[in-house]
């Protein structure tokens, strides 16, 4: 049972880097999903468009919240 | 119970009596004191060599401290002639209070070393002074070494911070030569013997006292400690009497001797981003020097400190996790200062430690190097916390320097958690995202319309 240095799951020299790849995907994937809602043809769509919004949207949010996240966490706030 | 209190009476009888046995033969057959007045601290060593009269091997001892002095001593060590240190348990009696060693070796002669700190000794005398005038302070001691046994042999040695001597009692034979004052030798002093002795002298050694210090550490799993003590200070010194000329202190290198300009406080080697600020906002006259093996403060106050002036500040620094927590799987361990350098020689007061750890942390376990009073432990609310994380409190009063050791704190925290914080935002952006969708799908024109518009391609 010797304990360890408790290290970061991840780098915290990457937490920038993490920031930015991060925001910009979940920019992009936002991007689309607006530009996919007003494109969308008001009546008569598919069933199979509800699930590309949604799918869209949880990507975009994935991305964003962990890019938010290591921003956070590179601005210094520990949290 | 008859029979227990019995047995509990006979128990106090026996230790009465071994006690009270030993006080009669044993000796303390050497006593080199030295008495360090060039702070603002009171620090006594000794060097106490021990024998028994009737040659038999010595077991224990009682250090003796007279009840006036008890309130003000900060720090006691005891140690043996191998630098050992021996656990001591303190009783009090109408002599005052006895720190009672068991000793390692059984022989009937041997040496030990006490090093004692006392804190709000050195009283300024006179109490109030001009801003040009020198600082004078007091200082009240005993010429003999005071203890429960006799003392064949001793001499008492005192260190000043300056050679101006306004005045010091004299017990023949005692003598002054530059900033030193020498008592003794004394040959056979009975036990528990007294002789006032005075001194008065010059002391321009910062006299700072810290009157607060409020020191919050908060852990973060992602890789960081962060630290940040609230301190309150006030120069304990002679008070400033009359008006404060920035004239004559910018002009004459020799006014406000006894203020306090600035000060050096030593922060941990992996500090970063340390933020020196008070209520106004950053304080821009500090200096900041990295060194290999600490990161040197230098901190300028907004105006100088003249005696019974008071300031208060922030200081806050990040050092990374793995300099102080360890871990087995998911059983964390803490291990940290309990309070760290802010001046030399300097006195806290009272001393607030809030432990901050991480949302969901259990079996929370504190280990302190001496003891502390533990506050009830609390709720922290920051950011991205839903039911706060938990605080462990802990106060202490009247600590030096010689206090700087490591706390323990054992935790158990389930890595798993760690992913509640990205998925609150994660989940906080979806529900928005949602809303759209549904917005999308609602309609709010006003007049109905009559068919779809075809679709251009």
């Amino acid at each position: 049972m010797e304990a360890t240095r408790y290290m970061s799951p991840i780098n915290p020299t990457v937490f920038p880097y993490l920031t930015t790849v991060l925001l910009a995907i979940g920019t992009f994937f936002t991007a689309w999903f607006f530009v996919f809602e007003v494109s969308r043809p008001k009546k008569g769509g598919k069933d199979s468009v509800i699930f590309k919004e949604l799918l869209l949207s949880l990507f975009a949010a994935l991305f964003l919240g962990f890019g938010v996240l290591f921003l956070l966490l590179s601005i210094g706030i520990y949290v | 119970m008859g029979k227990f209190h019995l047995t509990y009476l006979l128990v106090v009888c026996l230790i009465w009596s071994v006690q009270s046995a030993v006080d009669v033969e044993i000796q303390n057959k050497n006593v080199d004191r030295t008495i360090d007045l060039t702070s603002q601290l009171v620090k006594i060593s000794y060097k106490i060599t021990l024998e028994h009269s009737a040659k038999k091997n010595l077991n224990s001892y009682s250090f003796l401290i007279p009840k006036n002095e008890r309130k003000s001593l900060a720090y006691i060590s005891i140690r043996d002639s191998s630098k050992k240190e021996l656990k001591s348990t303190e009783e009090t009696n109408a002599d005052g209070a006895l720190f009672l060693v068991n000793l390692p070796a059984n022989a009937p002669t041997q040496i030990l070393l006490v090093e004692t700190v006392f804190t709000k000794s050195l009283l300024p005398y006179p109490t109030e002074i001009q801003q040009s005038e020198k600082q004078l302070v007091r200082y009240f001691g005993n010429a003999y070494f005071y203890s429960q046994f006799k003392t064949l042999s001793q001499k008492t040695t005192i260190q000043l911070s300056s050679k101006n001597v306004e005045s010091y009692t004299s017990v023949k034979p005692s003598s002054q030569s530059d900033s030193t004052i020498t008592y003794g030798p004394y040959e056979n002093i009975a036990a528990l013997s007294t002789q006032p002795i005075t001194v008065h002298f010059e002391n321009h050694s910062p006299f700072l006292t810290v009157t607060r210090l409020e020191r919050v550490i908060e852990v973060s799993h992602w890789g960081n400690i962060a630290v940040e003590e609230t301190i309150d200070m006030v120069h304990s010194g002679a008070k400033l009497k009359g008006s404060f000329s920035r004239y004559d202190y910018q002009k004459d290198g020799r006014s406000g001797q006894a203020s306090v300009k600035s000060y050096k406080t030593i922060l941990p080697a992996s500090a970063t981003g340390v933020y020196y600020r008070d209520t106004n906002g950053n304080i821009s006259t500090s200096a900041m020097r990295v060194h290999k093996d600490s990161v040197e403060l230098d901190l300028r106050p907004r105006f100088p400190l003249f005696g019974g002036w008071k300031t208060h500040y922030t200081i806050g620094y990040n050092v990374p996790s793995f300099e102080y927590l360890f871990h087995t799987n998911e059983n964390y361990l803490l291990k940290m200062r309990l309070v760290d350098h802010i001046y030399d020689d300097m006195v806290i007061d009272e001393i607030v430690v809030k432990i901050i750890l991480p949302e969901g942390s259990t079996n929370i376990k504190l280990i302190t190097p001496y003891p502390v009073t533990r506050l009830s432990d609390s709720l922290h609310y920051t950011y991205l916390d839903t039911f706060g994380r938990p605080v462990i409190q802990f106060t202490k009063n009247n600590l030096v320097e010689n206090h700087i050791h490591e706390f323990n704190l054992k935790y158990n925290f389930p890595k798993i958690v760690m992913i509640q914080e990205p998925l609150l935002i994660v989940g906080f952006l979806y529900i928005l995202f949602l809303c759209v969708i549904i917005w999308m799908r609602l309609d709010f024109s006003i007049t109905k319309e009559k068919e779809a518009h075809p679709h251009k391609e």
